[in-house]
């Protein structure tokens, strides 16, 4: 048993950036999931008609949820790059060799996409706001307004 | 067994086991790799090239009035799902000990996943615009 246990590689659990790459990737897969069945249920509502459908998607329409909409974008960037990596390992024959490299080029792409994406839907979000808005309202009315005053 | 360098953050492919779990294993990377554009590209439909603060009835009904959204979401919808189920499916058995609390745990998510396949696909196939 001892003996299994120094040589044993079955285990994930190693320590270091492989280990909290598969915990990333576990974790953003489960909650991947969960949202899933939320906006299943949230846009299969569209059958009940305009005011039904609209008065669930304006729970949506506030910063809080833009700040989890920049945590989806996220959690579903960093699960579909990580998850191109792990079939980079598996597939390419030198994949293993070029771990270390495959991380930081991983994390590259992951910034290269999501840094813009945020800047983009930030931005948006506070044009659109003060656009829509009566007038008067301000950045910070955008900011801690549970539901803004517009459709 | 022992190997010089370690494979990091990754479920080695099961060989050896039951075929279904191998095919499970490549069925995951498959639809992994399809989810990239269905997934990825929904994200910046909606969120980047729109903006969810814009979405709306109208919105949704204009773009399932072409059968190609209709098939691209029905897609997303069956894909993700399953890729979800089955991940799901191995995270249940990697934590729960118990076979009769396993049993369960997996009924419960065939079920529910089922449930909401059929949700979502009646939405999808279902909808007629009502103004
Ligand atoms: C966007 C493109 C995606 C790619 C490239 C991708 C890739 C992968 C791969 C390759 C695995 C297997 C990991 C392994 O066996 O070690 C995996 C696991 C998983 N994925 Fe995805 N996936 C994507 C999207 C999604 C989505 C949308 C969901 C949510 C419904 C999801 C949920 C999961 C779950 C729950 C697991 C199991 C995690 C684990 O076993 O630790 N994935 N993904």
């Amino acid at each position: 048993m001892a003996y299994q246990k120094i040589v044993s590689t079955g285990s994930v659990y190693k320590g270091k950036t492989g280990m909290w790459l598969y915990v990333f990737h576990r974790v953003t897969g489960v909650g991947l999931f969960g949202y899933l069945l939320l906006h299943i249920i949230s846009t299969a509502l569209i059958l009940l008609g305009p005011e039904i459908y609209e008065g669930a998607e304006a729970v949506y329409k506030n910063f809080y949820f833009r700040v989890a909409e920049i945590g989806l974008m996220a959690a579903v960037l960093g699960h579909a790059i990580n998850g191109l990596r792990i079939i980079t390992v598996d597939l390419w024959s030198k994949g293993s060799d070029f771990q270390k490299q495959l991380n930081f080029v991983s994390l590259f792409i992951f910034l290269v996409i999501f840094i813009p994406t945020t800047y983009k839907m930030t931005t948006s979000y506070f044009d659109l706001c003060l656009e829509k808005s009566s007038s008067g309202t301000t950045v910070v009315d955008c900011i801690i307004r549970p539901i803004p005053d517009w459709k | 067994m022992q190997t010089t360098r370690t494979d990091w953050g990754r479920r080695q492919p099961p060989i050896g086991g039951s075929s279904f779990e191998l095919q499970a294993w490549f069925f995951m990377r498959v639809s992994g790799l399809v989810l990239v554009f269905l997934a990825v590209w929904h994200m910046f439909i909606m969120h980047v090239f729109n903006d969810t603060l814009n979405l709306d009835y109208e919105f949704v009904a204009a773009r399932w009035e072409t059968p190609y959204w209709r098939a691209f979401d029905w897609l997303l919808l069956a894909l993700s799902l399953l890729h979800g189920t089955n991940g799901l499916r191995v995270v249940i058995h990697d934590n729960i000990a118990d076979k009769t609390i396993k049993k369960l745990a997996h009924s419960a998510l065939y079920g529910t996943s089922l449930i909401f396949f059929i949700i979502g696909t009646y939405a999808i196939v279902a909808f007629v615009r009502q103004v």
